[in-house]
């Protein structure tokens, strides 16, 4: 039984060996844009929008609603970030459901370079934020005796990110195929059908703990942030 | 399950990528017509409240228009009605006028007609009464009616012979005035009285078309007449009082 598209190598590139994740990722990712490409290539403000149009500008005003939900910081830069992350995993989850497809997010890789990413770009929007000081201030709050947990916290964040995401999606495969063989007829499409469920919610919670995550590296002390559960 | 680092790399590019790609494709042009659009509507939403703070006033001059018209159609019907009725005043007050004017007009030439008839019928009965003395003095004296004037006129001077010399004063002559030219012979007769009773004074004969028939001698203030204007006043006054009486039918 395959558990990681990795291991899966599609073509081999001057050497260096492409396998399905990085090739599916360039499938999401070309389906991305491709479709903003298409919608969003003819904009003009006097022309009344499509409805492909609106379907996409809903999808962004709801990406943004909810950040500013949760941030009253809601720079764009932060939504490009979420947001892409949002899209990124929720699409790779949906084409869970088409055959002999291997979501990119049920790779261990992809969601350690997803939480890599958050992991980075916490510091960097921190520091953009408020300056070097402002950022390092934080992991002596509320005293310097919680600097190595607030270290530890911060690490800990991205494996629980990756661990997290590719822990649901991967075990919504592997139940799939295990069902499979078990019962192949009615139970695979129960859980094709919940692992479309949880991995909009996994979409939803990754892109949502990235925003707090960011959102409380560049909080002002005037303006706490709003925090939420941080447990799926 | 295992993490190759090779992929997580490149995962991470792509991931980069993806984010910059979506920025350029999706949100900067998503959110730019959403904020082109909003704009739009925060323009048009402005255009329309000035169209309808526009159409507000111009309804609210509208119905002051409309209030001042019916204001000043009820002033111009109230106009409208006082200039008729001053109008018909006018024109009754006129007519008035006028009438009285016509009936002013009328009376005076009746009053005209009155006194040319009188006149006429003055005229007329005098020419008649002469007529009728002529022809009564002739059928009964076989004289005629001049010299039977020129006669009662010398027999009126004789008893003031003296008030006519001193009337005379320093005059020498005396005028015999007629309508008609006197004849010869009543002038002889009254040249013949005068010498008699004035020898200072001379005697001329006129004309005045205008005096009533008879004759009327001025000698310097003093005047002696016989004229049938006395006898056609009496015929009036007795034509008069017969009228007046409403006896005119037995005239």
């Amino acid at each position: 039984m395959q558990l990681t598209p990795d291991d899966i190598v599609v073509f081999t590139l001057a050497g260096w060996e492409v396998n399905a994740t990085i090739v599916n990722t360039w499938i999401v990712m070309a389906l991305l844009v491709g479709i903003s490409m298409l919608i969003t290539r003819n904009l003009r403000p006097d022309v009344p929008p499509n409805r492909w149009r609106t379907t996409l500008e809903v999808i962004v005003k709801l990406i943004q609603g909810q950040i500013e939900e949760v941030t009253r910081n809601s720079a764009r830069h932060v939504m490009y970030f979420a947001g892409t992350l949002f899209l990124f995993i929720a699409l790779s989850n949906l084409m869970l459901v088409i055959p002999g497809f291997s979501p990119p997010t049920s790779s261990l890789s992809t969601t350690a370079a997803l939480a890599l990413s958050v992991l980075v770009a916490v510091p960097i929007f921190g520091i953009a934020s408020g300056g070097v000081g402002h950022y390092l201030k934080t992991f002596i709050e509320p005293s310097i005796i919680m600097l190595p947990f607030n270290i530890i916290g911060e690490f800990s964040r991205g494996i629980s990110l990756a661990i997290r995401l590719y822990g649901n999606v991967m075990s919504g495969a592997v139940i799939a195929a295990i069902l499979l063989t078990v019962a192949p007829f009615f139970f695979p499409v129960i859980m094709d059908m919940l692992g479309l469920l949880t991995g909009m919610i996994q979409a939803y919670i990754f892109a949502i703990l990235a925003t707090v995550y960011i959102s409380s590296a560049t909080a002002e002390p005037d303006h706490p942030v709003l925090k939420k559960e941080d447990k799926p | 399950m295992s993490i190759d680092w090779v992929t997580v790399i490149a995962q991470i590019a792509n991931f980069l990528v993806l984010v910059w790609l979506l920025k350029r494709f999706l949100y900067r042009p998503i959110l730019e017509g959403i904020d082109a659009r909003e704009a739009e509507i925060t323009r048009r939403m402005a255009e329309a409240g000035e169209a309808e703070k526009k159409a507000q006033a111009a309804e609210a001059e509208f119905r002051q228009q409309k209030k001042q018209l019916l204001s000043d159609q009820d002033a111009m019907v109230k106009q409208a009605l006082k200039e008729s009725q001053d109008q018909r005043d006018n024109i009754l007050a006129e007519a008035r006028a006028r009438l009285e004017q016509e009936q002013q007009d009328w009376h005076k030439h009746l009053e005209r007609e009155h006194q040319k008839f009188t006149t006429r019928l003055q005229r007329a009965g005098e020419e008649t009464l002469l007529e009728l003395t002529r022809k009564a003095l002739r059928d009964l004296a076989d004289e005629p009616l001049e010299e039977a004037i020129a006669r009662h006129v010398s027999a009126r001077l004789r008893p003031i012979a003296s008030e006519l010399t001193d009337a005379a004063g320093d005059s020498k002559k005396a005028v015999a005035t007629t309508r008609d030219p006197l004849p010869e012979p009543a002038q002889a007769l009254m040249r013949a009285d005068i010498k008699d009773l004035l020898p200072a004074i001379s005697l001329d004969f006129e004309t005045d078309p205008q005096q009533a028939p008879g004759l009327v001698l001025r000698i310097g203030g003093a005047q002696v007449a016989w004229t049938v204007d006395s006898y056609t006043d009496e015929f009036d006054a007795l034509l008069s009082e017969r009228m007046a009486t409403g006896t005119s039918g037995r005239i």
